[in-house]
């Protein structure tokens, strides 16, 4: 028996207008499985569809075409507001440039988002953020706002945010492209490691050896779009 | 967290402009809530400051000049009439009570006013009653045996900290007629806090001019008929005589009234401007934070937040401000509306109360709230509206 699919896209495309009655087709994917619980490492060239496949999956973008299964669920398939409230139950996202909100300390960014989800209970928001925070490394940090935080300390608090609802999938873009060598390596290293233990399904986008190393599937956005292999091709 | 919560750290992430917003609010507010209290305020004190009596007779001129400068101890003075016009008044079978009245100079500010007993005597048709808080009232003495006592107003006595029994005098020259405090009024609410009563024997002995003269001078004289029928013949019987003129202080107040109302016209259209002003502010204020913070609101979005969630904080945030302005405008305006009030007191004698609570301030609150949350509308639609893939990744 295979095992289930955590995420499944079927004929999956996204064009955007150009504004004089064409449209530019950017993903066009056939298939695409993420079985429960892997790791798999997406890798193209910059506007190869990478992050609009990660905002397709996310339900933060329309699709074209086709459709998208999260958990079983027909993500496109639910209104907008149930979608919302279905990403944030069920999806961690991390951002290659942190998208912290500044007014608020590391703990609240956390918690912020408990507060969207309502997921975790209340009472024991804070005490939830500040151990998943601990348990990144930044038990000493909780009060500090983003701009107090080195870009290395950021990007946990972004991983603690993502896994915040406990969601059983982690989409992160080029989670470690913004920081030097020797803190990406740390960062990933945590980051790959919590997911690990929480069993995650995680969709990372990287073309880090170490995030290679760890994935269970490496997918090349030539082969998987067949959009990005025509203008290859071209 | 709630979005409340959400909402203040944002307000509190962009502190300046945050205060800056509810404080132009609150000058808003502050100068409605000013200009308002003052008008009432001036409109009552003419109101509660006017004479109990029916009718002034005083010499010719402006009516208005009369009645300002006899009752509100306001505007120049006008010029003398006999004594023996208020003698005459006496003796007229239509007039019930006659007070004379001689105002003259000032002891720091507050007016002399020269008059006898009956200004002082509780009637059943007087509104007004003075209440000594201390010492006595000066008798009504003889022409040629001034007592040179003086009873003193509340604020006159608290202004010039003159007590029971301390003699006064203002310029060398009057150094030779000293008046004695013998006694101090309980505030009236009226013009007459701000005076310093005595006898008119004392008034004339004190000036050069009226020690001299045969006929001694009077400023006017307050009637009150026995019958309200007979005014209008007294009024018009003192209006066609060659020295006098007779004036209905109601009338005066009617026109005082309605020069104001057209200042309060143009008045209006001022607050309606400003408020206009304010409310384009606070939407710039608003708009220019929601333009700045779209990213933030897509990584919201990203993390869950529906689109009703990112309006509600919005409107929240100006609500708040709207709240914390309208609270300070309130609050300012009442200081504001003090500070003229005295400065009106003390330039016109006019007492005006600053502290008019009613059903003023919380209709001036609701509608800021009101109008904050409206300018905060369109920058609500616009975080509403903001497309998250879109908004997620900064321009580079």
């Amino acid at each position: 028996m295979s095992p289930r699919s955590a995420v499944a896209l079927r004929d999956v495309r996204k064009s955007f207008p150009l504004g004089d009655g064409r449209s530019l087709e950017v993903l066009d994917v056939d298939h695409l499985a993420l079985p429960a619980g892997s790791c798999t490492v997406l890798r193209g060239r910059s506007g190869s569809g990478k992050t609009t496949l990660l905002n397709l999956i996310a339900g933060v973008a329309l699709p074209s075409a086709g459709t998208i299964r999260v958990d079983d669920t027909d993500v496109f398939a639910l209104s907008e507001a149930r979608r919302d409230r279905f990403r944030a139950e069920h999806v961690g996202y991390v951002f290659q440039t942190f998208n912290l909100l500044s007014a608020f300390s590391a703990l609240e960014n956390v918690m912020l988002a408990m507060v969207f989800a309502d997921a975790v209970p209340k009472r024991l928001q804070r005490r939830s953020a500040a151990e998943l925070l601990a348990r990144l490394g930044l038990a000493e940090r909780l009060a500090h706002k983003p701009q107090q935080l080195s870009r290395g300390e950021q990007q946990r608090v972004a991983i603690a945010r993502a896994l915040a609802n406990g969601p059983p999938l982690i989409l992160a873009d080029e989670p470690c492209a913004s920081l030097d060598v020797r803190t990406a390596g740390e960062v990933l290293a945590t980051f790959l490691a919590v997911c690990r233990e929480e069993e995650k399904t995680l969709l990372l986008v990287s073309h880090d050896e170490a995030a290679l190393a760890a994935a269970n599937q490496v997918f090349e956005m030539t082969e998987l779009n067949r959009a990005e292999a025509d203008r290859s091709t071209a | 967290m709630t979005i409340l919560t959400i909402a203040l750290k944002y307000l509190r992430g962009r502190l300046v402009a945050s205060t800056l917003t509810a404080v132009s609010i609150a000058l808003g507010v502050s100068l409605v809530i000013a200009s308002v209290i003052l008008a009432r305020g001036i409109k009552e004190g003419f109101i509660s400051g006017a004479t109990d009596y029916n009718l002034v007779v005083g010499a010719k001129g402006s009516p208005m000049q009369l009645v300002l400068n006899v009752v509100f101890r306001m505007d120049l003075a006008t010029p003398n009439i006999e004594y023996t016009i208020y003698r005459d008044l006496q003796q007229d079978q239509r007039v019930g009570v006659a007070v004379p009245m001689a105002l003259g100079d000032a002891y720091h500010g507050f007016r002399y006013v020269a008059t006898n007993g009956a200004y002082f005597a509780t009637s059943p048709w007087r509104r007004k009653t003075f209440w000594l808080a201390a010492g006595r009232l000066f008798p009504d003495d003889p022409p040629n045996a001034p007592t040179y006592e003086a009873v003193l107003g509340a604020e006159a006595a608290a202004g010039t900290g003159l007590r029971i029994g301390d003699r006064f005098y203002e310029g060398e020259e009057m150094a030779d007629y000293p008046l004695t405090v013998v006694g101090i009024l309980r505030s009236t609410g009226s013009a007459d806090d701000r005076a310093i009563f005595f006898s008119l024997s004392s008034f004339w002995g004190m000036n050069e001019v009226a020690r001299k003269m045969v006929v001694k001078p009077l400023t006017a004289v307050l009637i009150r008929p026995k019958r309200m029928s007979d005014l209008p013949s007294l009024h018009r019987e003192h209006n066609v005589a060659p020295e006098t003129q007779a004036v209905l202080p109601s009338g005066v107040l009617l026109t005082i009234f309605n020069m104001m109302a057209v200042a309060e016209d143009v008045l209006t259209m001022i607050l309606a401007i400003v408020g206009v002003i304010v409310l384009l502010y606070v939407f710039v204020s608003m708009y220019s934070a929601t333009l700045e913070r779209r990213r933030e609101i897509a990584t919201m979005r990203a993390l869950g937040a529906r689109r009703a969630t990112v309006l509600a904080i919005v409107l929240v945030e100006s609500c708040t401000l709207a709240a914390v302005g309208g609270v300070g405008g309130i609050l300012g305006g009442h200081v504001a509306a003090y500070l003229a009030a005295s400065l009106l007191a003390t330039r016109s004698g006019l007492v005006t109360s600053p502290f008019l609570f009613g059903a003023l301030q919380p209709a001036v609150l609701a509608s800021v709230i009101l109008l904050g949350t409206f300018a905060g509308l369109l920058p609500a639609v616009l975080a509403y509206r903001t497309e998250v893939a879109e908004n997620l990744t900064p321009l580079s």
